[in-house]
């Protein structure tokens, strides 16, 4: 076992984490929120991603493209809050949490149907130009650290917005307390609104930023969804650090496993791993205990 | 008389006549099993159809078994597929391999599944998980399974899957009569749930769901209850999968997939009405009566199931079986109310 070797792969599970995180980020705040468990999640980054590469072959900028794709899964999920979702958060209890958990599987279904059925072989890839940048010794692609920084960048901002900002701070009292929230003048609905619509954004950014590294094609979406669920889990739901933490953890074991056991063993190791976290620490790795 | 069969309600009443009530509780499986029977009067020519009808039985059963650990206690068993493959693999495995005779094999791998089915109980009640988290972890089982599959290419033949000689030359061979044997299956399956519904297991089950800590409090030992479900309902699903597995003559990586299995089982049960009775058999007649009708549209199928799923949860958010006997108890007592 060699140094180097051992580097490179922590590094290419840490690109991969950064990946997971992000992933795990919009599903997580939208079930602290509401209850509601996204599963169209996968599916609306794999929207944004078709978008996107419909619109780089029609000739469209791809700066314009991308921000086109990204506005528009923002957009869906904003409209999907204010329709589809209002008769859930009427629900109480755990009727709330099946009939959204169902209502945004008939949404993933629909999603997923309609992409395998107009652009069967469509897939968004982004091509970064230029020579590998070394980091540790190691040879990196510049897809990967282009992505990474991204991630990176947008994970610190969101961290800022919910530490620093009025907005954030009321969202993260919803996720605490809804009923506290709401006595203290904050208005759920309008928080749940708006962060639906910025989970959507993020699953556009995941579609973004995994093109950089990996083709996105137009049947990713199923385990898109399963991934960001297992990481949000295990990072404990609502917390967007512990998204963060779970996607990295994982994304390393996956890629260390892959790389000195082999490549089935590892899916099997890293759900192993995600379960035995789940088992252990049932409310995440930094979940607040219910 | 509830006559709904919500599970919600607890049925308190002693009963007066107890023939009256032994055909309240069995008439309705009866009565089903008639209709179904009929069934292949209308497709016995067509070798396709009844296999589309017979794996609608396939269906119902999977339901119920799905319906006995997630309707009566509420353990959101995310493997379905995964026991069901457990059950057929290992049937498959034990009969071609070792040689050990068809209805064995079919029993050791419903055992099989029914343990592991247990073990996964187990470990979600004692670490006292939620629906979301028991789902998430035998979600991760389910996955695991599948890659499991694939990967020990030596032992299941991997991604080419796997031929199933034992069982040529039974009645599971033949165009009809596999239909008749998984609705020997679900009958046997809908019996069982009712008796298990009317002993002190029901009884547990209902306690339990309607307020785990009550329960517990008035001594109802939730842990084991729950991974009795687990068992039960596991070895029904592993045992069902076995027969499919002799019947289908072939099975692959794809046969009990998640995607295949556990969402159809998923909806078709939500459909039809979590812990209810009939819940099941309905939501697999209804759905696998769409799944031909969109057969000429295969490509647009999952959008279809997509559009009715939405549009069915926003209209009967209890399911169809509890819904409609809402509204049959309702007419009732508008009518006597005229009287």
């Amino acid at each position: 076992m060699n140094l180097t070797d051992l580097t490179a792969v922590v590094l290419d599970g840490f690109v991969l984490g950064l990946q997971f995180g992000i992933l795990g980020v919009g599903l997580t705040l939208v079930y602290g929120l509401g209850g509601i468990v996204n599963l169209a999640h996968g599916q609306m980054a794999v929207l944004a991603a078709i978008i996107i590469a419909r619109l780089i072959d029609g000739g469209t900028q791809t700066a314009l493209a991308l921000l086109i794709g990204v506005t528009a899964v923002g957009i869906l999920g904003l409209v999907l809050d204010l329709t589809l979702m209002q008769p859930v958060y009427r629900e109480p209890g755990e009727g709330r949490v099946l009939l959204g958990l169902l209502l945004m599987l008939g949404v993933g279904f629909i999603i997923d149907g309609i992409l395998e059925w107009r652009y069967p072989i469509e897939a968004l890839t982004l091509r970064v130009s230029g020579s590998p940048i070394r980091i540790l010794d190691v040879p990196m692609r510049r897809g990967s650290i282009i992505a990474s920084a991204a991630i990176i960048g947008i994970g610190a901002a969101l961290a800022l917005f919910f530490r620093y900002t009025t907005f954030g701070r009321a969202t993260r009292s919803v996720i605490q307390d809804e009923q506290g929230a709401r006595l203290c003048g904050v208005n759920p609905a309008l928080v749940r609104t708006v962060v639906f619509a910025l989970s959507g954004v993020l699953a556009g950014v995941v579609a973004v930023t995994r093109a950089m590294t990996t083709p996105v094609d137009s049947t990713a979406g199923v385990s898109l969804t399963v991934f960001a669920l297992i990481v949000a889990v295990v990072g404990g739901l609502g917390s967007v650090s512990g998204a963060f933490l779970a996607g990295i953890l994982l994304g390393i074991v996956n890629t260390v496993s892959a790389f000195y056991i082999g490549s089935y063993v590892s899916t099997i190791i890293l759900l192993v791993v995600a379960a035995i976290t789940i088992v252990v620490r049932p409310s995440g790795l930094l979940g607040v205990k219910s | 008389m509830t006559t709904t069969e919500t599970g919600r309600s607890l049925d308190s009443r002693p009963s007066a006549h107890g023939a009256d009530r032994w055909t309240r509780d069995f008439v309705p499986i009866v009565l089903v099993g008639l209709g179904l029977a009929l069934v292949p009067l209308q497709f016995q020519a067509s070798g396709s159809m009844m296999t589309v009808v017979t794996s609608g039985m396939l269906f119902a059963a999977y339901g119920i078994g799905f319906n006995i650990i997630f309707g009566s206690t509420g353990q959101l068993f995310l493997c379905t597929g995964a026991l069901a493959g457990i059950g057929g693999f290992g049937s498959a495995i034990l009969s071609e391999r070792l040689d050990v005779p068809l209805i064995l094999s079919i029993m050791i791998a419903g055992a099989l599944a029914a343990i592991v089915g247990g073990l996964l109980s187990w470990i979600a009640v004692s670490r006292s998980l939620d629906t979301i988290f028991t789902g998430i972890v035998t979600l991760a089982f389910s996955l695991s399974y599948e890659s499991f599959i694939l990967g020990k290419g030596d032992l299941t033949g991997g991604e080419n899957g796997l031929r199933v000689e034992q069982g040529r030359d039974t009645i599971l061979d033949r165009q009809v009569a596999p239909y008749y044997v998984f609705l020997a299956l679900v009958l046997l399956y809908l019996v069982m749930y009712r008796v298990i519904q009317r002993s002190h297991l029901g009884w547990a089950f209902r306690a339990l769901r309607d307020d785990e800590v009550a329960a517990e409090l008035a001594g109802v030992d939730v842990t084991r209850y729950r991974v009795y479900a687990g068992i039960i309902g596991s070895g029904m699903l592993g045992i069902a999968g076995a027969v499919f597995a002799h019947n289908r003559g072939f099975i692959g990586p794809t046969t009990y997939a998640f995607g295949n299995v556990d969402v159809r089982v998923l909806v078709m049960l939500a459909f039809g009405g979590i812990g209810s009775l009939l819940g099941p058999i309905l939501g697999a007649v209804v759905f696998t009566t769409l799944d031909e009708l969109l057969d000429g549209q295969a490509q647009l199928r999952e959008v279809f199931y997509g559009v009715v799923t939405v549009a069915l949860f926003l209209a009967f958010r209890r399911g169809m079986i509890p819904s409609l006997g809402d509204w049959w108890n309702r007419l009732r007592s508008s009518r006597r109310g005229r009287t």
